[in-house]
This record gives structure tokens, C-alpha cells and sequence, in this order.
């Protein structure tokens, strides 16, 4: 099959290719595929922190949009659907591999790391401080189960009650997870913040 | 109403917003406050962390054995080719815009060695200062090269016109916090690599608006 990377007929519609798609043909796939595995990868990156699992994981979305697309009517956006079935084949990865996403027992519990009282410290807020690039970075080091309500809520947009009903757990549970995983970010990030300002 | 009481609570309100006494503890305690300021903060940039990595090429090459293995795919016969080479006339003006994008890979690339090289020199350098050294007006060209792109889409696709600019500012925003990581640390592989992906991403976003119509 030709190279992902060929310039398409200017004037073919994303619902042309995915209706040509449907129809076996060659080049629309590899048009879909290359309109969308950017942010396919990213996600399966993001929410494994493995470049080969994700890897595996973004083949794995494409193979099984491409058996399905038939299935596909419209009713959401392609990009929508495209994005459900990826997220979907991650969380099936890493129930098989007994990783855990979000515990169960986990509810309405205190929070362990209340920030301390720093009376007069309002220079210690992070705003203008984060570059993506240290950003990036923490969140790769959030533990499995943070990261991955993190990825799915603050960067890829999905609500409390889809990734309750994605992870079997309780919105409130959601909400408490995401909680934990900002708060490890707003520790890493300032430890990251504290450790440039000591070397210069 | 305590900070305990409130930093119990914030999970479930942060979002939606508290009662009547939780916003009052929150309009008036300078730690909490701030607690919340820097989480909001972390969930707004993480809004903006735009896709920047790609999978290798073995990703497409294992998919589409598969395809043809699994007989999902037919290829196209000669007269059905949707394949077309793209020929600079067709597109007039912006047959240099191709250029440009390869240009900016390669401004991307003597930026990270300007900024390592010059690291005990100037550790102030940023990309506006290049012209100095490099002979090449960097933010000049940045500006000029996407306006162009962006009437180009004007008149091709103008449904794609505001897409496109909302792109175009994400990258220059993620490029110029980049440049920002490299200036700073000029022997950090990962900021290199980061700026590199963010030109990648601009030249493939310059490519896209030029050769196609897809959103």
C-alpha cells in the first residue's frame, strides 16, 4: 500500500473519505489514518507512557475503526467515534493488564497532602509559570491511575459521567482521581519550578 | 468555615462552584485561594497540550498488511486513482508555501543550535534576536508565511478558515514556549525534541492547507 504521507484531491471531504472508506477503498483509509493518528497516538502515548504500547494501541484503534466504519452513521462526529473506540481499546489494554485505573474504594475520603498554610506566599501560584514542555513531563510521571482521569478529563475533554460510565466507577470517584492528579502536578511542577530557580 | 473543611469539598465543587459559605472561605482565604488558582491554571494548560508526536511508519505499514490480509481494502484502479501529483500551477501563489514549510523546519533546527552554541554568550537570545546572527528575519517571515496561509484557506476552503487559525495559534504559542525551554536549557534533548515536533507540526499544518481540504 502506498505511503500514509500522499497529497489527496483537493476538494475530497472527510465524509468522502470515510464514505469511500466504506467501500474498501485504499487511499481513504490511509487519508483517515493520516488526518487522525496524531491525536490517536498521543492519547495511547498519554495514557500509557509507553511508546511501543502505544504504538500497538494506535494499530489497534485504526484496524478495529476500519472493520467497523461500515457501522458508522453520523450521528456523532467521525473524529468523536474515531476517539471513543481508541479510548476504549487502551482501557481494554490495561484491564488485561491488571493496571489500576481507578480504585474502587476510593470515595469520599480527606484529602491526605492539603498544601500548607503559606501565609504572604501568593508569589508561589503557578499561573505564567507552566511551559508545556514541563508540563508534558509531569503528567508522564503521574501514576497510571491519575494520569489516565487526567488525560481523558483536562486534556481530551471527556466528562465526569463518560469516564465513570468508560471505567465502571462512580462520577464521584472521577471527580476525587482528577483531584489527586492535579494536585501531584501542582507539586511536581513547582519542585521542577524550585530546582531551575536554585540553579540559576 | 475551616481549610480542612473546604480542601475536603473541592473535588466535587471546583468545577460547578460551592455553597454560599464555601465561596465566602474561598473569597477570603489567600491559601485556598491560591490552591485553586494554580489547579484551574494546570486544567487550562492542559487544554492547550495540542498533539505533537506521531507514531512510526511501521504503525501504517502493520495496518495496512493487515487491511489487505483481512480483505478490507480494494485498491484503486487507474481510472478511480484519487491520487494526483500536485503540480505548483494549480496553486498559483501558494506553490512557495511548500517552501516555507520546509524552511521552518529548517529556521527549528538553527535555533537549537544558535541557543547551544551560544549559551555562554547571550543566554538572552530569543528567536527575534536571529536576525542579528542568522541574516534571516525569523518573526517577520513567521507572521508574513501565515497570513498567506491563512488567505490561501480564505479563498480555497473558507469554512476551514477559522480552524486553521485557531491552529496556527496554538503552534506559534506551543513553538514559542518551546524556544522558550531550549533558550534555557540549550543541552536538554527533550526541549530540542519539543521544538522540533512543534516546527514539524507548523510545516505539516502549512502542507495541509495547501494540499487539502479535509478539516
Amino acid at each position: 500500500m502506498t505511503q500514509a504521507k500522499k497529497t489527496l484531491v483537493p476538494g475530497l471531504s472527510e465524509a468522502e473519505a470515510i464514505d469511500r472508506a466504506k467501500r474498501g477503498d485504499a487511499e481513504s483509509f490511509e487519508a483517515l489514518y493520516g488526518l487522525h493518528k496524531r491525536r490517536v497516538y498521543s492519547l495511547c502515548l498519554r495514557m500509557t507512557g509507553n511508546t511501543a504500547e502505544a504504538e500497538d494501541l494506535t494499530q489497534e484503534a485504526f484496524l478495529q475503526l476500519y472493520r467497523k466504519i461500515a457501522t458508522f452513521r453520523g450521528e456523532s462526529a467521525f473524529s468523536t467515534w474515531l476517539h471513543r473506540l481508541a479510548v476504549n481499546v487502551v482501557l481494554m489494554h490495561l484491564r488485561k493488564k491488571g493496571l489500576p485505573e481507578v480504585s474502587l474504594e476510593e470515595s469520599m475520603e480527606p484529602q491526605e497532602d492539603g498544601p500548607k498554610k503559606d501565609i504572604g506566599a501568593r508569589d508561589n501560584v503557578l499561573a505564567g509559570s507552566i511551559d508545556r514542555v514541563n508540563l508534558e513531563r509531569a503528567i508522564e510521571s503521574l501514576p497510571p491511575g491519575y494520569r489516565i482521569i487526567f488525560v481523558l478529563h483536562d486534556i481530551e475533554g471527556y466528562e465526569h459521567n463518560e469516564i465513570a460510565e468508560m471505567m465502571g466507577c462512580s462520577i464521584g470517584n472521577s471527580k476525587s482521581q482528577l483531584h489527586k492528579a492535579r494536585m501531584k502536578l501542582r507539586d511536581l511542577l513547582k519542585m521542577t519550578r524550585a530546582e531551575k530557580a536554585s540553579r540559576q | 468555615m475551616t481549610c480542612a473543611e473546604f480542601q475536603k469539598v473541592l473535588p466535587y465543587i471546583i468545577e460547578t462552584g460551592g455553597i454560599a459559605e464555601q465561596e465566602e472561605h474561598l473569597r477570603t482565604c489567600s491559601t485556598c485561594s491560591d490552591l485553586v488558582a494554580d489547579l484551574k491554571y494546570i486544567a487550562e494548560c492542559a487544554k492547550l497540550l495540542v498533539p505533537m508526536v506521531e507514531p512510526s511508519p511501521r504503525v501504517w505499514n502493520e495496518i495496512s498488511k493487515s487491511l489487505e490480509q483481512e480483505g478490507l481494502v480494494r485498491k484503486a484502479t487507474p481510472r478511480g486513482r484519487l491520487l494526483e501529483p500536485t503540480h505548483a500551477s494549480r496553486w498559483g501563489p501558494a506553490a512557495w508555501i511548500g517552501s516555507a514549510a520546509i524552511l521552518l523546519l529548517i529556521l527549528g533546527g538553527l535555533f537549537i543550535h544558535r541557543a547551544h552554541s551560544n549559551r555562554t554568550e547571550d543566554a538572552s537570545l530569543t528567536p527575534a534576536a536571529q536576525p542579528a546572527r542568522s541574516g534571516l528575519s525569523f518573526q517577520g517571515m513567521n507572521d508574513s508565511a501565515d497570513q498567506q496561509v491563512l488567505e490561501q484557506v480564505q479563498t480555497n476552503t473558507p469554512s476551514l478558515h477559522d480552524t486553521y487559525q485557531t491552529n496556527l495559534q496554538r503552534v506559534n504559542s506551543y513553538i514559542a514556549d518551546a524556544s522558550k525551554s531550549v533558550e534555557q536549557n540549550p543541552d536538554d534533548a527533550d526541549a530540542q525534541q519539543h521544538l522540533r515536533d512543534a516546527y514539524e507540526q507548523k510545516a505539516m499544518l502549512y502542507d495541509m492547507a495547501t494540499t487539502r481540504s479535509l478539516p
